[in-house]
């Protein structure tokens, strides 16, 4: 059974890097989610535009507790008490990168 | 009888703890396999990182990642194997095959 | 269902609030990796008997 995993990522330095991560285990067949908190993405290339449409399509979903992001990029929006309740569901939760103190 | 070990390395500050819990886990007879993405792969180039790749069953990053952190992929770190420059595959295998999985 | 929650960093109050979501009605257990000098032999102790680990930022 394909298993279910999480990216919380919560650093601008490493969120788009997140994402391709998050593709890399939607292509490995399972079932891929990214959560970026606290923090908005500038204008994003065509390549990482890509990469949101692909974890998409391929039963995964980008969400962000950011309305930028929402706006911007089209990241469903979810509140931290969403996020905790789905991370509930999955068999695997990364908190990716390094935590930054500051919510920019 | 320990239990296979997986770890994913996406933060560069923690070589010390992915030493530390590989020597343990070597000590209980786990299998180890450790893979590094992204700012992670800055750390191919500290000291420990050769006796990370002897003491640990298998150890990969991946080159992409190396690559946009402005390492030439044909400079392998060493102690690592060529073949062992790698993509996410990687760490979907730590999350099939390995009964343990942690994030550093 | 027993999960191990392992901290890299002092956890900030989102990480707090994720942690208390996710750990209620479990059987949880903690460890701190932000010290000197961990025990990571007691931390795989905890590892190999949870049925997951979520290692904390």
């Amino acid at each position: 059974m394909s298993k279910k995993v999480g990216f919380l990522l919560v650093n601008k330095e490493y969120t788009l890097d997140g994402i391709r991560s998050t593709l890399g285990l939607a292509v490995e067949n399972m079932y891929s989610y990214a959560y970026v908190m606290n923090n908005e993405l500038p204008d994003l290339s065509d390549y990482h535009k890509e990469n949101i449409e692909w974890v998409r399509d391929m039963e995964g979903e980008v969400y962000s507790t950011v309305d930028a992001n929402v706006e911007n990029h089209g990241m469903v929006k979810i509140t931290l008490e969403e996020i905790g309740k789905q991370l509930r569901d999955l068999e695997i939760i990364i908190p990716y990168g390094i935590l930054r103190s500051d919510k920019s | 009888m320990a239990k296979s070990l997986g770890i994913f390395v996406t933060s560069p500050q923690n070589m010390r703890h992915v030493m530390g819990i590989t020597k343990a886990a070597k000590a209980k007879g786990s299998k180890v396999k450790v893979f590094f993405s992204w700012y992670a792969v800055h750390l191919t180039k500290c000291p420990e990182f050769p006796a990370l790749c002897e003491l640990a069953d298998d150890v990969s990053i991946c080159v992409d990642s190396y690559k946009n952190a402005g390492y030439d992929p044909a400079d392998i770190p060493k102690g690592l194997e060529a073949k062992k420059m790698a993509t996410q595959s990687q760490h979907g295998e730590i999350i099939e095959d390995y009964e343990c999985y942690l994030t550093l | 269902m027993k999960l191990l929650n392992v901290y890299r960093s002092a956890p900030s109050d989102d990480t707090k609030k994720l942690v208390e979501i996710v750990s209620e009605g479990r059987d949880v257990e903690s460890f701190d990796l932000n010290v000197e000098s961990p025990d990571y032999s007691a931390l795989l102790d905890k590892v190999f008997a949870a049925d997951q680990t979520i290692c904390w930022w």
